[in-house]
């Protein structure tokens, strides 16, 4: 699961292209709220299409969207489910 | 590399002489024409080039047309490179007498048929992290004439969409660009007599009108790895009218 963690962190670092590292990603910083990492729903799709083309996730609502994309841990969670 | 292009409306002056442009750009080039009843243009266009142009039934104003169409290019090419959406008509009548049809069919397939190609190819983009979208709008849509207010307004819809999206898939490497052309020279405006044609061309400072491949010129450096830093970018190519 760190392994997956960590992957998560590394896509979202280059494909977002965070001016930030890996390592300064907590796993339940908040993605979307000011007070974590703040990225907006640009970064948001991007990330959706980065996730389901890594790890083959899906997101057929923006309900779950919301729900998978509030942090590493929620992602993480997910992935397994979808595999 | 090889590029997979798809040009709407292909089977129109414009959408032929922008295919040829590119044919003749890059053997590269593979292309995909959106065709559908109105196909004779693009389906000589084919038989030169049997290996690099496909032709491709699509109605642009449907979402379902679109999917069905990248689809199979993604099947055979293995990747979205460029998408033209010249698909459009104009329908010209004052708008006090305009009906609800003419209004209709002009904005869907200029504006909606714009919005449908690029949220089909928006995805397949953004996960390869390049693509390069060029609306072809109008200098109507900035000029806004009598008798185009169905026109001139899907045209004005597509600069806006086109810097909206532009804003969304750029850090994806996607760049998404329009160009305005002024007359030109087409079958298109072959319903203007010669004296509509003679005042068109005496509004237009370089004193000549358009040819397609004046546009297809912009459209091929848009395209190009040369442009990879122009986006939401509305390019107007009217010989100096505005």
């Amino acid at each position: 699961m760190d392994e997956l963690r960590q992957q998560i962190k590394d896509l979202m670092v280059n494909e977002l292209m965070l001016q930030m590292t890996a390592e300064e990603i907590g796993n339940e910083t908040p993605i979307f709220s000011p007070e974590g990492l703040g990225l907006d729903s640009v970064d948001a799709l991007q990330l959706v299409v980065a996730l389901e083309k890594k790890f083959g996730l899906k997101f057929p609502d923006a309900e779950t969207a919301r729900n998978v994309l509030r942090c590493v841990d929620t992602i993480a969670a997910a992935v397994p489910a979808a595999e | 590399m090889s590029r997979s292009i798809l040009i709407t409306g292909a089977n129109g002056g414009l959408g032929i002489g922008i295919s040829q442009t590119f044919l003749q750009e890059s053997p590269e080039n593979h292309l995909w024409l959106g065709v559908r009843s109105n196909r004779d243009a693009a389906a000589d266009l084919q038989s030169l080039h049997p290996d690099r142009v496909h032709l491709i039934e699509l109605d642009v104003t449907s979402a379902i047309s679109w999917d069905l169409a990248v689809e199979t290019i993604l099947a055979t090419n293995k990747s979205m490179d460029v998408l033209i959406n010249n698909a459009g008509h104009h329908d010209d009548q004052l708008l006090a007498m305009m009906t609800d049809d003419s209004w209709h069919k002009v904005i869907d397939s200029n504006l909606t048929g714009t919005f449908n190609g690029c949220r089909a190819v928006a995805r397949t983009m953004m996960g390869q992290r390049r693509g390069r979208i060029i609306n072809i709008a109008s200098l109507s849509a900035l000029l806004s004439p009598p008798g185009q207010a169905n026109y001139a307004a899907a045209k004005a819809g597509v600069v806006g969409l086109t810097q909206s999206f532009a804003k969304e898939v750029a850090r994806a490497g996607v760049t998404v660009n329009c160009l305005c052309p002024g007359y030109i020279d087409t079958p298109a405006l072959s319903a203007m007599n010669p004296e509509q044609r003679q005042a068109a061309t005496a509004k237009v400072p370089m004193r000549r009108l358009g040819r397609p491949e004046d546009v297809a010129a912009a459209a091929v450096f848009l395209a190009s790895e040369n442009a990879g830093y122009i986006t939401g970018s509305v390019l107007k190519i009217d010989g100096g009218i505005f």
